[in-house]
């Protein structure tokens, strides 16, 4: 009875075509981005927001990065753990270089060289589909660590191996190092995926995102309409890439502190690609829901046996997890392969008839 | 660097499109074999045959899918037999597809807004914020192709996903996003497959609205023979690659060759 | 500059001519390592082949295998009696695959089967380590791992077997696939799974067949990859190995699946040995995905696979 949309009639196109066009959903929206951008930091614990929230940000970035070069323009890639890590040296080496650019404006450029990266190792696209290119992203994934680990350059010729963040401050408060607080880093990240989901929801409502689902969909007859695949596809990758980028720049810089290759390697590909398939392909909102859900299994196998008063050795919380991850991206794929984006949707259906059956 | 996108005016006696001695060979296989057609802007082109008579790969050659391996095609007088399908599009050439090829994953407003891809112009940026020009832009297209939906009558079923569909009316949605390009030269592949008596009239009278209303030239390959005498102006028969018949439909219902070659008479 | 060229292109070629039965050895080496990847991409040719399923877990039932044996012979049992129950194991777990992921996802597009697989490797893992541990194991089969010479060159026993046991392996499963009527009827399953359930075949018994003769072959590179470098969690990431080795040779070919492994395993093999140390070594880690990218730009259906034709 709540959720009715009864009496909330269109009278232009405009208003039809608004990202949230029932009235009900903008208050609920409205009041969700209230809550997290004033509500968490006054509240929220630094274990909140340093385990779960800060990484849930900067994973949904990445899931909404592949999500547009899979789940829209249907290029299955294996190589964001690699994009993500071209993004977070290069944020490393201009922060080292200009230290006095604004470290929101290396983030960015660092996207920009991930979006190049990403545009060479999408040219392989056009002639090669499927699982094939998926292959050829394990070659930018091995390739380009092997490259951070090998060329002493890129660390600075760090003996140790890994890069760390320098403090930064952006108009005088600390952003990044060890001094930066934790509801800081959480606003930044915060902002900055915010700003990103706006785009790729602003892109994929558009011509962009109806030449990339073409493409996806049926990419001969995509091209007969006139859709020039291999322009399509590398700017898929470009965009995607651009959102990785920033997102490893921000894993090493407003999560972890300091990292080497190993944080990016074959694993987090998979993962933000379990994120991407459980939340939903093709669903802006499902990078996030995926998101959220990947980060908070870990959390819930730490903390539900403790609660129970059991205790539960690390390896078998690992094995646990790598079992439920598995089980859950079949049990997904089975049910509903669209993911929990999908279910929402059908769950705001239900809402809408509630409390009647139908 | 993109073509000009208009050329010259051309003489108006001169055919939309010319396929001149087109042969396509794949393999073994001689799929058309020194195929000759011309089609006058303005007019409705029926193309039978029996089946593998070729009459889809001669579309596909016009498309651009397929490259002839000998003859020339040329569009409004000039040379374009061996451009890439998306160039062909942007000549004014637009098709639908023997198996329905829409996009599964979209709603059926947003496949038709496909169709007009190549009428829009995009600032990238501007799109990424979904500001200023590029929001006009896109309500402009919008409102054009809710003129289509209009006047195919599927308004009810815009926001509906199109893999959701009866056939019937993936069939009509099909041909909205062609008609959504404004093309110049309208490619049917069997628009009447699998419809029932109803749904052929309604397809019948959308096809001669688009070509009295926006004068769009249309060629389509058709089993049904009432079909095809009803609505066309010219037809053009083809069997085993090779054009067997073309002329006015009495003319080429009566001609021997095309009932023999319906009939399966063997050939020598 | 002219020193760069010359280290890269002239360099190595000469440290192979001029110590020939080292780069014997070397390629050797590659051959059974290649080897090595034939079999496991075997497991994974059988599937697809079968079933046009890209099962992404074949590393891991390889894994699962010599766990299984490993365990089995761990705890006392003989060598004979562990690898039947070996096969009964993996003849379950294909049954159980079927069951719970192949069916209801039948006729779904071939990335989401794709993915499943993904899913399914996970969850093998997580299971795997939970039944036997983690620590690495000895899988000791009988066969020495010693070598003995041959026209002054090296030549390893266990790595010789393996060459054996795969030679025949393929040739059996050649003869199946092409001369049976179950092979053609695998074929069909593999072109268009409801077709095929339209003529007759029961696909769920096919499909059982399929795996569990794919759990066969992982069984014996298994036993292999064991004997040779102990049983551990790094076996499965070979599937991502195999990966380019099935580009190489065809998603659907048998002996490409051998052809594809020999080509990648010597590649790697002397990259590493003459080119590794002009860029500090590890080539190996994406010699092979690059080898097979570089290929697939020239050749996308592989060395022996079908040419991919779209129709509209």
């Amino acid at each position: 009875m709540i959720y009715r949309e009864a009496g909330q009639f269109k009278s232009s196109y405009a208003s039809d075509q608004a990202v949230f066009p029932i009235r009900q959903d903008r208050i609920v929206v409205g009041l969700a981005v209230a809550a997290a951008v004033i509500a968490v930091p006054l509240v929220a614990d630094e274990y909140w927001l340093q385990a779960v929230l800060i990484p849930f940000l900067i994973y949904s970035l990445a899931a909404l990065g592949l999500n547009l070069l899979t789940g829209y323009a249907g290029q299955v890639s294996l190589g964001t753990g690699g994009f993500m890590a071209v993004g977070a040296y290069s944020a490393f080496k201009i922060t080292s270089a200009f230290p006095r650019l604004s470290v929101l404006v290396a983030f960015l450029l660092a996207g920009l060289v991930t979006a190049l990266v990403g545009l060479v190792f999408g040219l392989p696209s056009l002639r090669i589909k499927g699982f094939y290119l998926a292959v050829a992203t394990l070659a930018a994934q091995f390739f380009l660590l092997w490259l951070f680990n090998k060329v002493a350059w890129f660390t600075d010729y760090a003996s140790s191996g890994t890069i760390t963040a320098p403090p930064r401050t952006v108009a005088s408060v600390m952003v990044t190092g060890p001094a930066a607080t934790a509801p800081v880093r959480y606003l930044t990240a915060l902002a900055f995926v915010a700003v990103f989901a706006m785009i790729a929801k602003n892109l994929v409502r558009g011509r962009v995102g109806r030449s990339w689902m073409a493409i996806r969909d049926r990419d001969i007859a995509a091209e007969i309409i006139g859709v020039r695949p291999l322009r399509t596809k590398l700017l898929a990758f470009a965009i995607s890439s651009f959102f990785c980028g920033v997102a490893g720049a921000e894993y090493v810089f407003l999560y972890l502190g300091s990292a080497e290759t190993l944080a990016f390697d074959i694993n987090v590909s998979f993962l933000v690609l379990f994120m991407v398939i459980i939340g939903g392909l093709g669903s802006i909102l499902g990078s996030f829901l995926g998101a959220a859900f990947i980060v908070m299994v870990p959390i819930f196998l730490t903390n539900v046996p403790h609660l129970l008063g059991l205790a539960m050795p690390v390896a078998l919380q690992k094995q646990i997890e790598l079992m439920v991850f598995g089980g859950l991206i079949i049990l997904f794929l089975i049910v509903e392969p669209h993911g929990l984006a999908r279910l929402w949707q059908v769950s705001k259906e239900k809402l809408r008839l509630w409390p009647f059956p139908y | 660097m993109r073509e000009p996108t208009s050329p010259p005016p051309v003489a108006s006696s001169t055919p939309l499109l010319e396929v001149d001695e087109v042969s396509v060979r794949f393999g073994a296989i001689q799929a058309l074999d020194r195929v000759s057609l011309d089609i006058v802007r303005g007019e409705i082109v029926a193309i039978i045959g029996p089946n593998g008579a070729g009459k889809t790969t001669l579309l596909n050659v016009i498309s651009g899918f397929y490259h002839p391996t000998a003859g020339q095609i040329r569009f409004e007088g000039r040379d374009r037999t061996n451009l890439r399908p998306y160039d062909v599009a942007a000549l004014g050439v637009a098709r639908t597809f023997q198996n329905v090829a829409l996009f599964k994953g979209m709603s059926v407003l947003d496949n038709i807004m496909t169709g007009r891809l190549l009428k829009m112009r995009g600032s990238f940026l501007l799109e990424a914020l979904y500001w200023g020009p590029a929001m006009r832009q896109e309500l402009a297209h919008r409102a054009s192709v809710e003129r289509i939906i209009d006047f195919l009558e599927i308004e009810a079923i815009r926001k509906a996903g199109a893999g959701t569909l009866p056939y019937g009316l993936q069939k009509r949605v099909e041909l909205a996003r062609a008609l959504a390009a404004e093309p110049k030269l309208l490619l049917l592949d069997e628009p009447m497959a699998g419809m029932n008596v109803e749904e052929k009239e309604d397809m019948c009278r959308f096809i001669l609205g688009v070509n009295d209303e926006f004068g769009t030239t249309i060629a389509l390959i058709e089993h049904d023979m009432s079909v095809v005498m009803d609505i066309s102006d010219r037809v053009v028969a083809l069997d085993y690659g090779r054009k067997i018949a073309d002329g006015r439909p009495d003319e080429v219902r009566a001609d021997q060759g095309v009932i023999d070659a319906y009939l399966g008479v063997s050939h020598a | 500059m002219l020193e760069l060229l010359y280290a890269v292109l002239v360099g190595p070629v000469k440290d192979m001519a001029g110590a020939p039965a080292f780069l014997a050895e070397v390629i050797i080496g590659g051959l059974a390592a290649g080897l090595m990847y034939s079999l496991v991409a075997l497991g994974f040719v059988l599937i697809y082949k079968a079933s046009g399923v890209f099962n992404f877990a074949q590393g891991v039932m390889v894994l699962f295998a010599a766990l299984t044996l490993v365990g089995l012979m761990e705890r006392g049992a003989p060598l004979a009696l562990a690898l039947l129950a070996t096969m009964a194991v993996m003849g379950a777990l294909a049954f159980a695959i079927e069951r719970v992921v192949l069916r209801p996802l039948v006729n779904q597009e071939q990335i989401i089967l794709f993915m499943a697989t993904i899913g399914l490797n996970f969850f093998l893992e997580g299971f795997g380590e939970l039944v036997w541990g983690s620590n690495v194991k000895r899988l000791d089969v009988g066969i020495p791992d010693s070598s003995f010479m041959v026209l002054g060159v090296q030549v390893n026993r266990l790595e010789l077997t393996a060459a054996i046991t795969a030679a025949v392996l393929v040739a059996v499963m050649a003869v199946f696939f092409q001369r049976t009527r179950i092979g053609r009827a695998l074929r069909a399953v593999a072109d268009d799974h409801e077709a095929a359930l339209s003529i007759g075949i029961p696909l769920n018994t096919i499909w059982i067949v399929v795996w569990s003769a794919a759990g066969l072959v992982a069984i014996v590179a298994g036993i292999m990859w064991g004997a040779k470098s102990g049983v551990q969690f790094s076996l499965s990431l070979i599937a991502l190995k195999a990966l380019p080795v099935l580009i190489l040779g065809g998603f659907t070919s048998v002996p490409g699946a051998i052809v594809g492994g020999l080509i990648i395993g010597v590649g790697e093999k002397i990259a590493e040995v003459y080119w590794g140390p002009l860029v500090g070594g590890a080539i190996e880690n994406w010699f092979a995905y690059v080898l097979a990218l570089a290929f697939l730009l020239v050749r996308p259906q592989g060395l022996f696979g079908e040419r991919i034709i779209e129709r509209v």
